[in-house]
């Protein structure tokens, strides 16, 4: 369940997120996952840090399997975040793919 | 601390298809009561324990509604803290004892949770971490995977350091009649079982459980020979979010309330006999180990495959099967672990008794370690 209000809160500060580089202290691959993104398995979750010494927990895209290694360099990008119910908003949020 | 375990029960572990979570409740209430040889009337005070009672039985006022099904109009709350609800409430229940509002209290951790599809169950688990995890697609398993990746690459703990704690709390649960999977399992059983997330199987996991445990604890002056006191009993929190901390091969809350609780107890490690810790996942309890200080950070592996935490060792570890094997609703699991070791303390252990045991500690987590409640308690 999406609320349109809080999803709109967040959204419009997003494209602040955009273009930061960072890279993989560590990943895991997910092979059962929760109610709603389980048309997404097997996906990569990673805690990055950023250049400005920041962490953050999120999911990475558009990656190949050699570039699955700790230290690997990524950036953000705005995706969508998993599958919505027929009857709910469609979220986009923070990702990260390797450069 | 004046305070003491008067009673103490613990229900079945695994799927009650015939009962509700108040059955759940009202069951271990009513034994442990019993146990204690108290009336319900002279229960004061009620702490329930619990952490999904509102969207999976649609029960908010869960304090209420135990007590309405126990047949007492008494004080009643209910404490949320994830996983470690149930050792929340025990704390808040003895800070009661302390103040002196009430001299004898009932303490009830209950979760149901099989009614529903284990990815529901998943995702509402995930309510116990941030708003950036959710979004994430992470899962439990999958933020406890990234803490032992971290611990793999730091400290080059194996997933066969791992698998040793499935093995062990499985052949304790084997030796327990209460547990949900009181069978054992072997380390190529643990490795080569269905992959959940890397590096973890399905054998590295707690499972989805119904059940219940409760306490009676009482600040009144016992008579008998043999009475268990609870020596120290702390919480502390942390980031929600472990991208926020410092160390992903700690949980600094387990360290920091345990600090607290030994100095609380005038103890240290060297005295604890027997430990309940939170084994949610496998790595979980190398962490513990360490956080504890039961042996250096980066050796939690090495001490749990040496066999000093398995029944007949030197410490005996989740002596229930842990959360592992004995299983995890998660409202009840920190009381539970309390039950355990009040039963081992009195030398009623039954098949999975410790011999000599007289101090012991329970550890209890809340979502990755944003909370962390410590017992220690003595006979």
């Amino acid at each position: 369940m999406t609320n349109t209000i809080a999803s709109w809160r967040k959204t419009k500060e997003l494209h602040k997120e955009l273009g930061r580089v960072g890279k993989i202290v560590v990943w895991t691959r997910i092979y059962v996952a929760p109610a709603g993104f389980q048309q997404q398995v097997p996906y990569v979750v990673a805690i990055v840090a950023f250049d400005d010494k920041e962490k953050r927990t999120l999911q990475l895209v558009d990656y190949d399997e050699e570039q699955l290694t700790v230290g690997q360099k990524v950036i953000t990008v705005i995706r969508r975040v998993g599958f919505p119910g027929k009857e709910d908003i469609i979220t986009y949020g923070v990702k990260v793919k390797p450069v | 601390m004046n305070v003491h375990i008067a009673g103490a029960a613990v229900t079945k572990f695994g799927e009650h298809w015939t009962k509700t979570l108040i059955d759940l409740a009202t069951d271990a209430a009513s034994e442990a009561i019993k146990d204690a040889a108290v009336s319900l009337k002279d229960i004061e005070g009620v702490f329930v324990g619990n952490m999904l009672s509102g969207t999976l039985q649609r029960q908010e006022h869960l304090g209420a509604a135990v007590t309405s099904a126990l047949g007492i109009n008494k004080s009643a709350f209910k404490i949320e803290g994830a996983c470690a609800s149930g050792g929340l409430a025990v704390h808040l229940a003895i800070q009661s004892l302390l103040a002196g509002t009430y001299e004898t209290v009932l303490v009830v951790g209950v979760e149901k949770m099989t009614d529903f599809p284990p990815e529901e169950i998943s995702s509402l688990l995930m309510r116990a971490g941030s708003e950036e995890e959710r979004e994430a697609g992470l899962t439990f398993p999958a933020l406890y995977a990234l803490l032992a990746k971290a611990h793999m690459q730091e400290f080059g703990t194996t997933r066969e350091h791992m698998a040793h704690v499935a093995v062990k709390n499985h052949y304790h649960a084997s030796l327990n009649s209460k547990a949900q999977f009181p069978f054992e399992v072997s380390i190529e059983k643990v490795l080569n079982s269905s992959k959940v997330t890397d590096p973890f199987t399905l054998l590295d996991s707690s499972p989805i459980t119904d059940g219940a445990a409760a306490l009676v604890l009482t600040a009144k002056k016992s008579s008998s020979k043999k009475k268990v006191s609870i020596i120290a009993s702390t919480v502390v929190t942390d980031t929600i979010a472990i991208s926020d901390r410092a160390s992903l091969t700690e949980l600094a809350a387990t360290k920091n309330a345990a600090k607290k609780a030994f100095s609380l107890a005038g103890v240290s490690p060297k005295d604890i006999d027997i430990m309940e810790v939170h084994d949610c996942f496998t790595i979980a309890e190398l962490l513990a180990m360490e956080d504890l200080g039961f042996c250096k950070k980066g050796e939690g592996g090495a001490y749990v495959a040496s066999g000093a935490t398995r029944l007949g060792g030197k410490k005996p570890v989740n002596t229930s099967g842990g959360l592992k094997a004995c299983g995890h609703p998660v409202g009840a699991t920190g009381v539970k672990q309390l039950v355990e070791i009040y039963d081992q303390l009195l030398g009623r252990g039954g098949k999975k008794q410790v011999t000599k045991a007289k101090v012991g500690l329970t550890q209890n987590i809340g979502g990755t370690g944003a909370t962390a409640v410590v017992h220690i308690l003595k006979v």
